[in-house]
């Protein structure tokens, strides 16, 4: 437990931390104001139980798979340039105690960054209302339109079981960015590999026999249908067990 | 060169190698660090002194060989040997640059604590007395000075009354009166039965209480020095070195005889051994001008032997 906290307080020390805690803080709120919302989005807002959504689908996709790795990688490639991961590592703490500490810290950081952007997102949109509207949170049937009058409580739950949905689907690139810093021990390589990886999967829809089968098809497993969740799920679930035994194989093996 | 010594206590190497690439930077090491001995490891810039400090500490893996801290495998077995074990492997010593030197020191104690080793609290008050930081103690590590950072580097290695201790020029970056203190430190650990291995361009300041240097050269560990041996070294002034020489070794308490024109310089038990020495020469015709001990230039002799290797 007590790595698992001291590592807690690096993640806190970070800067690239901090800097994507407000910009997901800040961005909310520049959504809220954007006046070409409804040309761009076809939306326009008349709830705070929109605000979520329309964060999620702005992210989703680049920003938040950007500030993820950059800072998972930190927390491997600012204590190498720092020299303090050598230190750590000759203490009487095995080398997969450390990492495992790093890895849950990855792994809970995209939780963290969706809980800022959720109550961001909310504060944002306050202004609109927290009530019961006219029209969807975006998530369910109907879309922004909706079907109807939505309650805050059938919205609240939309918006919470697709954010932690999106935390799934994060998970796996959480694990990614430490499997590259672990085998580059460069927070900077360590980010564009990542990034990189992404990017090629993206490229790779064109062959539809393999598209299902890309990380960044499921990187939108907050709008999924329930039906298609489960195997989405599992697919991520093998992704992120895979990216994990290769941290735990190399960092075990690695010249420090 | 094969290793002598017991492998189950102090710091034991044996036919270490280390490759990166095609590079062989380490080829066949074998050395032991007795406890109560310093081991100082001298050599070039380059000639493999960090990468072999960091394979026999458990940061980098050998291609070959084996490397064994208190009777632990530090590959096999990190956290028994690192149980064991003291460390600066760096130079400036690495900490958290926004805790304080106390807070910094309280992190190594909890990781510690993993081993089943105590830090009290007020063991870290003694480390930092012992290494002249208590006006510092509570100051961001951020502010420290070279010097103060690299004793606080020293304090963290001795905080859990390490068995073994590893040192990567522990002294760099210091001024004179640093680099006294942390051979007063280093030696002090060493007579109460820590095992210490600390490479250094120091020679002369660490000659004065190391108990052998290694003398690393192109990843070959071309030399080694026993210390304690040269201070019963004794020289003779004489008309014949050869035949002297040869008198002198066949005699008991004469554990080497060799020749450095005009001295025969012999190793003895002790300087009782030089009134018979003195008798045997006398009456093997071989007239002796004056006898004194051998004074031993470290960096002299670390000059010749890079002479004949590069």
């Amino acid at each position: 437990m007590s790595v698992f906290v001291i590592e807690l307080a690096k993640l806190r020390a970070l800067r690239s931390v901090w800097l994507a805690a407000g910009v997901l803080f800040v961005l909310p709120w520049i959504w809220s104001f954007a006046p070409d919302l409804p040309k761009v989005y076809g939306l326009a807002l008349v709830s705070a139980y929109q605000m979520p959504t329309l964060s999620l689908l702005t992210v989703m996709q680049f920003v938040l798979p950007l500030l993820v790795s950059v800072s998972v990688a930190e927390l491997i490639g600012a204590e190498v340039t720092a020299r303090t991961l050598a230190t750590a590592v000759l203490r009487p703490v095995t080398r997969s105690q450390i990492l495992a500490a790093k890895l849950a810290v990855a792994l809970i950081y995209p939780l963290l960054l969706l809980a800022i952007l959720l109550v961001s997102s909310l504060l944002a949109g306050a202004r609109f209302g927290l009530g019961a509207f006219y029209g969807g949170s975006g998530l369910g049937a109907g879309g922004f339109a909706g079907l109807g009058l939505t309650s805050p409580a059938l919205a609240l739950g939309q918006i919470l079981r697709a954010y932690l949905l999106a935390w799934c689907s994060l998970l796996p690139v959480a694990a990614l960015a430490l499997l590259c810093a672990v085998w580059s021990l460069q927070t900077a390589l360590a980010t564009l590999a990542t990034i990189v990886a992404l990017a090629a999967m993206r490229l790779l829809v064109v062959f539809p026999g393999i598209r299902p089968l890309l990380l960044t098809s499921h990187l939108d497993l907050y709008q999924a249908a329930p039906s298609t969740v489960g195997s989405s799920a599992v697919l991520l679930a093998i992704y992120l067990v895979l990216f994990v035994a290769g941290c735990f194989y190399l960092f075990d093996r690695r010249d420090l | 060169m094969t290793v002598e010594g017991t492998s189950e206590s102090g710091i034991w190497v044996d036919r270490l190698a280390k490759r990166f690439g095609r590079r062989t930077v380490l080829e066949q090491i074998s050395f032991t660090v007795q406890p109560g001995q310093v081991y100082a490891l001298a050599g070039p810039n380059g000639s493999g002194k960090t990468t072999l400090i960091h394979c026999v500490c458990g940061l980098t893996f050998p291609t070959r060989g084996q490397v064994r801290l208190g009777g632990e495998d530090v590959h096999a077995r990190s956290v028994a040997a690192h149980a064991k074990m003291g460390a600066l492997v760096e130079s400036p010593a690495a900490f958290y640059g926004h805790l304080s030197g106390r807070e910094n020191l309280r992190l190594h104690a909890r990781l510690a604590a993993r081993g089943g080793l105590k830090v009290s609290e007020d063991r870290i008050r003694e480390v930092f007395t012992l290494l002249e930081l208590v006006a510092v103690a509570d100051r961001p590590v951020s502010v420290y000075s070279l010097g103060q950072r690299q004793r606080l580097g020293v304090a963290a290695a001795i905080l859990g009354h390490p068995q073994v201790l590893i040192l990567d020029e522990p002294t760099s970056g210091l001024d004179p009166l640093g680099i006294g203190l942390i051979h007063r430190v280093l030696a002090e650990l060493a007579s109460e039965g820590c095992a210490v291995l600390l490479s250094t361009h120091h020679l002369r300041e660490v000659a004065s209480y190391a108990s052998v240097v290694g003398i690393l050269g192109a990843g070959r560990l071309i030399d080694q020095v026993d210390l304690k041996l040269r201070q019963r070294a004794y020289r003779f002034l004489v008309d014949q070195p050869a035949k002297a020489a040869a008198a002198l070794q066949s005699l008991p308490g004469v554990r080497r005889a060799q020749t450095r024109s005009p001295y025969a310089v012999a190793l003895l038990d002790s300087e009782q051994v030089i009134p018979g020495a003195l008798r045997q020469l006398q009456s093997d015709g071989v007239a002796v001008f004056e006898v004194g001990p051998d004074v031993f230039d470290l960096y002299e002799y670390y000059r010749d032997r890079m002479e004949q290797v590069y």
